[in-house]
């Protein structure tokens, strides 16, 4: 579904993606590891447009969406996204929860929210997008009118993910969802992270907590100062003594 | 006394404090000293209460045109964090395009026609106006701004005062330097009067019109998905375009509302001033300025109250402290002047302040 076919990223002078190949098949959980400064959130920012790519290519394809879904453009996808500006990305149902929640501080929980949804033009499935978001963050319902800024890390942590949601994401990119918070709501947020995936969502999920993103993940890759240095199915990597040496603390 | 770096750190903050708390003395000097003033001075002149309300409504008429084109300044610095100072020619274009509008109007006589026609034709003629500054506006942002978003912040606001004596010497090129005379029609020529108080026509119009396109701004950025958007940029570029919002669009739309108010606000001044030539944008586009900077620059009610009350105080002030009316433009910029000093932020708060955060 999305293919990365070595992307080499630069900031200025700075290399931070050295040709990086990844897949992230319909329906997976895909992980992405590595420590800090690896190039985990280059590498989301390069998929979804708001970094250039230097070199390398980036495909995204998809069936059409099951008649019904209420979706505008129920068309064959197949693009080059490494074309195309971050908004058209967007559009084509890659949503990112960026690092650090990046709420919009003064627009309220509600306007977040439909800022997420800002692409749409059916009302039917934004208002069953919403249901749904509430449904899993009911904390959000009782927020609405608050200005997101206001609201404690963890209660923006689940407007992030609500708001990238609201997209009716065709695939939805999580950078670093646990970031901050306690260790239950940790547990909370990879059990909605499974529950997602569950109903169907394919998943790229940036995670420092290895250990929590390779349970939860089909696949993982491990991302080291902007190459890829391994890769293969979460459970391998968890049982890989290399990984638990360097990621999982072990 | 050792040099610790704890000690030296301790003794800047203090120093900071100290040189606030002189400013704050400093300021409160000024203010008694202007109250002063107005008590020795303009309230021993004895004027009766109809002529200060004369002048204070005279002050809201202006003070609503200063919001239109203050309201200019302050959404193009919430979203792009610089200050167009070519606004003042985006608004005198507007004038300058109201007045061959008017002639046109004129020379149809469409201003001697029953009042609905006359209705027509003004409101033609604005529209006609927001038409040119947007254009102009959205010419700005293209060629003078975009290809320096990456520049460092002083390389655009260089560049602002370039297209502003761009845009004064084109006009003085192409219309001369003889002004234009707005002429008004009948219809809206004469006032109201209200026992010692005179309410001209247009000075009504022009207030009302400029509540009513504040109103209609302030519920496209409150209450529309591209008011929204607009928002969103503001606070965040990048975030807003992973919600696949196009961010150089939001920014073209907002040139464009900003443009549209200064020249309904260039056509309403033409009538007001009754005259409009190639440097008329640049003295009430720094008021508007400072208007903006009143109520805090990035703050949109900010500047609606920040315009009002710079108008009132224009309008009162050479007669409340006693000095000649041409002199009321240096109110305003001393004004601006003690502003940036004692409340960089404006009357309303701290938006510079949050946004940098
Ligand atoms: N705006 C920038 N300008 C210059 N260099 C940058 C910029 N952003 C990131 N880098 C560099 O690119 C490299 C990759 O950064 P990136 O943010 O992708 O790391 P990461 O894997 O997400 O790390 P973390 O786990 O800390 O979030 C780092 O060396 C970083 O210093
Ligand atoms: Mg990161």
């Amino acid at each position: 579904m999305l293919i990365l076919d070595s992307v080499h990223t630069y900031y200025g002078h700075i290399h931070a993606l050295k040709g990086i190949s990844l897949t992230v098949n319909k329906g997976e959980v895909v992980t992405l590891i590595g420590s800090n400064g690896a190039g985990k959130t280059t590498t989301l920012n390069t998929i979804s447009g708001v970094l250039p790519t230097r070199a390398g290519a980036i495909y995204f394809q998809d069936s059409p969406r099951s008649a019904g879904d209420g979706s505008p453009n129920a068309r064959d996808i197949d693009i080059r996204l490494d074309r195309l500006p971050a908004h058209d990305v967007a559009r084509l149902g890659v949503s990112q929860s960026p690092e650090g929640r990046k709420i919009f501080a003064r627009l309220t929980v509600q306007e977040n929210l439909a800022m997420g949804a800002f692409a749409r033009s059916d009302p039917e499935g934004v208002l069953h997008d919403l249901e749904r978001v509430f449904e899993l963050f009911p904390r959000l319902k009782e927020r609405l009118s608050q200005p997101g800024g206001t609201l404690s890390g963890g209660e923006q942590q689940m407007l992030a993910i609500g708001r990238a949601l609201m997209s009716s994401p065709r695939i939805l990119l999580l950078d670093e969802p646990s970031m901050g918070l306690a260790p239950l709501l940790v547990q909370q947020i990879f059990q909605i992270i499974r529950e997602i995936n569950a109903q169907g969502m394919t998943i790229l999920l940036v995670e420092q907590n290895a250990q929590a993103a390779l349970q939860v993940a089909d696949r993982g890759y491990v991302l080291e100062t902007g190459n890829i240095v391994l890769s293969g199915p979460a459970g391998d990597l968890l049982a890989n003594p290399q990984v638990a040496e360097a990621y999982l603390g072990i | 006394m050792t040099s610790s770096p704890a000690t030296s750190q301790a003794a800047g903050t203090d120093g900071r404090t100290v040189l606030r708390q002189l400013t704050r003395v400093l300021g409160a000097v000024i203010v008694l000293l202007v109250i002063w003033r107005v008590a020795t001075v303009g309230l021993a002149e004895g004027y009766p209460a109809s002529f200060w309300i004369s002048q204070a409504l005279n002050g809201l008429v202006l003070g609503g045109v200063y919001a239109l084109v203050a309201l200019g300044y302050t959404l193009v610095y919430g979203i792009l964090f610089m200050i167009n100072f070519a606004h003042g020619e985006v608004m005198m274009i507007g004038g300058i395009t109201g007045y061959f509008a008017l002639q046109f109007a004129l020379a149809r006589g469409w201003m001697e026609g029953p009042w609905a026609v006359v209705v027509f034709a003004l409101l033609l003629i604005m529209v006609i106006g927001m038409a040119a500054s947007v254009l102009i506006g959205v010419a700005l942002e293209r060629l003078a701004y975009r290809p320096l978003r990456q520049a460092p912040r002083l390389v655009p606001l260089i560049s602002a005062i370039g297209a502003s004596l761009f845009l004064q010497y084109s006009v003085l090129l192409i219309f001369g330097v003889s002004p234009h005379s707005y002429r008004k029609p009948a219809l809206i020529s004469g006032g109201l009067r209200l026992g010692d108080v005179f309410i001209p026509y247009t000075g009504a119009i022009i207030f009302i019109t400029s509540i009513l396109l504040m109103l209609a701004l302030y519920f496209i950025i409150q209450r529309t998905k591209l008011g929204r958007a607009m928002r969103a940029v503001a606070e965040d570029r990048a975030t807003a375009s992973l919600m696949g919002v196009d961010v150089n669009a939001v920014i073209v739309v907002t040139f464009m509302l900003g443009s549209a108010l200064a020249g309904a606000a260039g056509v309403m001044l033409g009538f007001h001033n009754t005259v409009v030539k190639f440097n008329s944008g640049f003295i009430p586009g720094l008021k508007a300025f400072t208007a903006a900077v009143l109520g805090g620059i990035g703050n949109i009610p900010g500047a609606m109250f920040g315009a009002l009350i710079l108008g009132l105080i224009e309008a009162i002030g050479p007669s409340a402290l006693g000095i000649p009316t041409e002199y009321k433009d240096v109110i305003a910029f001393s004004l601006l002047v003690l502003i940036l000093i004692f409340r960089p932020t404006g009357l309303f708060g701290e938006v510079l302040s949050e946004k940098k955060a």
